[in-house]
């Protein structure tokens, strides 16, 4: 399971998403840090779904037995479509926050909300 | 087919109010009521002894979504429903845009989904779903302090979500199943493969970041405190139960008594502790949801019926007066425009008494002053627990919840010269109601016998030692400061304590 293979990569991408989320304070890098995060979850399931010379798993007539197994690909369809909604409606917010605070260093977006008057209505 | 029918018929109502128009209201009041039908024929179908089981579109069980009708789901989508019902009377006179009925319709269908689900990837689409829809809501007002702390709370829950999809694949590619309960039959037969800690670990760790448990969920004072009062009650009456849901069915597969007790008492104590701390009175309420989740995974980790049952009870017990106190510590929070304690204090004569009562009856419920609430649930949940460490660790977390929670006394009494309108009465008198007469409603649930052995006197005699000690720990700390550090809870903290939280799952069950 170990060998230079897509569980291997997918392994190392997580971790270097997880380190930009926590060393890089540009959110707008953070957010790619995290859809490297989210596409290494997905290449992990499409990995562990492969098989040595299997057929794409579409029904044909004249379909040969070994096919891949098609659940991991259903599975990883729905997680781009969510992995997207997300990054997208990230980015709105992080539009919003450099419209206010004209920055996208997270320190110090944090320091000047923190230290905002709030307005109750 | 009511079970499948019930989230469907909210994705449409979600689906129709997006035309908005005066119609809007109607059609959430037609929501309701077609909810309190189908939940109402569940509950007779249940009683009855059917099963109520659907696998969607004709699949085998094994990969096909099940959704089955039990004794987890059923009181929990009470409770949805009920908050559904506080917050639409809640905000019935604010102006709202549609946006945000369509995502309460969304968000309430998901969490109708979530609590019958017996899938492991279905429950990943619907937590996703829960996580967009109450983003949104969060930064609903687009203040830039919500907007910031909803997208905090966006990226920690992604990267806590991607960590479950990683357990699930590690869980499919040994098992071929995503069915829990096949999941776990698979794993009663081969109880020591070694997969099993790390897909545990995945799972429970990306879970836990929407369960609202210490050192996973550092996102959660500041989206909860800084969303408006309707959106903070059923955040932490509704969102932060539907990880607990899944964190239960997860408890049902893998052997996590020892993980949920290490990790209640952790969250307990913590959110207590900041608890004492803060001064914002709507994030002691946030920490205080930390701080009850504790007792939930203290419950489920004790694996004994009663204790299991308490913890089920508390969490509907936890949604009651959480959202009532969310939403009448809203209002007081707009009428005197500052959630500082102590301002608050300075101009309490402009809080209006009704504010002022629901205060109280959710204080007294989440102290567990009996007949309320809190007393009721806990009691139960005590009754399962036999470890004499952990009973102690409960004991001191409710000394602590009556100890930040005396910081709220001053608020009480004084003569109303309030001219704040927006009558919200019909809530608080909904859920305090339903907080009051909390005891016959968990007979439907907990056996009478469980229920009666907890009315006695040393409960009573322990309710009341803690609330005395509490109020000695508030007199004593008072104008103190813990020391607790706060920049805990930003993005980057929460990253690299979300990683060292699952690390510490698998080793608590690969090693101990």
């Amino acid at each position: 399971m170990f060998g230079f293979n897509g569980v291997t990569i997918a392994i190392v991408l997580f971790g270097i998403g997880l380190l930009g989320l926590i060393i890089r304070r540009d959110l707008v890098i953070k957010l790619l840090a995290l859809g490297l995060v989210n596409s290494a979850t997905i290449l992990c399931l499409v990995s562990l779904g492969a098989q040595e010379s299997g057929a794409p798993p579409i029904l044909t007539p004249d379909m040969r037995a070994a096919i891949v197994d098609p659940l991991p690909q259903a599975i990883v369809l729905s997680a781009i479509v969510i992995n997207f909604a997300i990054l997208a409606l990230a980015l709105v917010f992080v539009m919003l926050l450099v419209e206010r605070y004209h920055t996208t260093d997270s320190a110090r977006i944090e320091r000047e909300s923190d230290t905002e008057e709030e307005t109750w209505n | 087919m009511e079970l499948i029918l019930l989230p469907l018929l909210r994705f449409a109502f979600g689906a129709i109010s997006m035309a908005g128009g005066r119609w809007t209201r109607a059609i959430s009041l037609l929501a309701l009521l077609c909810d309190a039908a189908l939940l109402t024929r569940i509950a007779l179908l249940l009683a009855g002894g059917a099963r109520l089981e659907i696998t969607l579109g004709g699949w085998a069980d094994a990969v096909g979504i099940a959704f089955v009708g039990d004794l987890i789901g059923l009181p929990i989508a009470a409770l949805i429903w009920g908050l559904a019902v506080a917050v639409a009377l809640y905000t019935w006179r604010n102006e709202l845009r549609p946006y945000f009925f369509v995502l309460l319709h969304f968000l309430i269908g998901s969490a109708f989904a979530m609590v019958f689900t017996q899938d492991l990837f279905n429950a990943y689409v619907i937590l996703e779903l829960l996580t967009l829809t109450s983003f949104l809501l969060v930064g609903y007002e687009r203040k830039p302090r919500q907007i910031w702390a909803s997208l905090r709370y966006l990226i920690l829950c992604s990267v806590g979500m991607s960590l479950f999809l990683l357990g699930i694949a590690v869980a499919y590619y040994h098992t071929g199943t995503l069915n829990v309960v096949r999941l776990a039959a698979h794993i009663a037969g081969n109880p020591s493969a070694s997969w099993i800690p790390l897909a545990a670990a995945l799972l429970v760790g990306g879970v836990a970041v929407k369960a609202g448990i210490f050192f996973f969920s550092l996102w959660l004072p500041a989206a909860h405190s800084r969303a408006m009062p309707a959106v903070s009650a059923l955040l932490s009456g509704v969102v932060i139960k539907m990880g607990v849901v899944e964190l239960f069915r997860l408890a049902e597969v893998f052997p996590l008594d020892l993980t949920f007790t290490v990790l209640g008492v952790a969250t307990g104590l913590l959110g207590i502790l900041y608890a004492i701390q803060t001064y914002d009175l709507k994030e002691l309420l946030a920490f205080h949801t930390l701080s009850q989740i504790g007792y939930l995974l203290i419950g489920f980790g004790a694996e004994s019926a009663a204790s299991r049952l308490g913890a089920l009870d508390y969490a509907i017990a936890h949604g009651l007066f959480k959202a009532l106190l969310f939403l009448a510590v809203g209002q007081a929070v707009a009428c005197v425009g500052s959630s500082d304690v102590r301002a608050l204090k300075l101009e309490r004569c402009s809080i209006p008494l009704a504010t002022r009562i629901a205060i109280a009856v959710g204080m007294l419920g989440i102290v567990g002053i009996p007949p309320f609430a809190g007393f009721t649930a806990k009691a139960v949940l005590e009754s399962g627990v036999h470890s004499i460490l952990v009973r102690v660790m409960v004991g001191v977390i409710s000394v602590g919840t009556a100890a930040s929670f005396s910081k709220l006394l001053p608020l009480l009494p004084a003569r109303s010269t309030a001219t704040c309108e927006r009558p919200t009465t019909a809530a608080y008198a909904w859920l305090g109601g339903a907080i009051a007469l909390f005891l016959p409603l968990s007979a439907t649930l907990v056996p009478r016998s469980i229920l009666s052995a907890t009315w006695q006197w040393p409960a009573y005699l322990e309710a009341g030692i803690a609330v005395m000690l509490g109020y000695g720990v508030h007199r004593l700390l008072r104008g103190r400061s813990l020391g607790l550090p706060k920049r805990l809870f930003r993005v980057e903290e929460g990253t690299v304590a979300i990683v060292a939280g699952v690390l510490i799952v698998f080793a608590l069950l690969r090693f101990v």
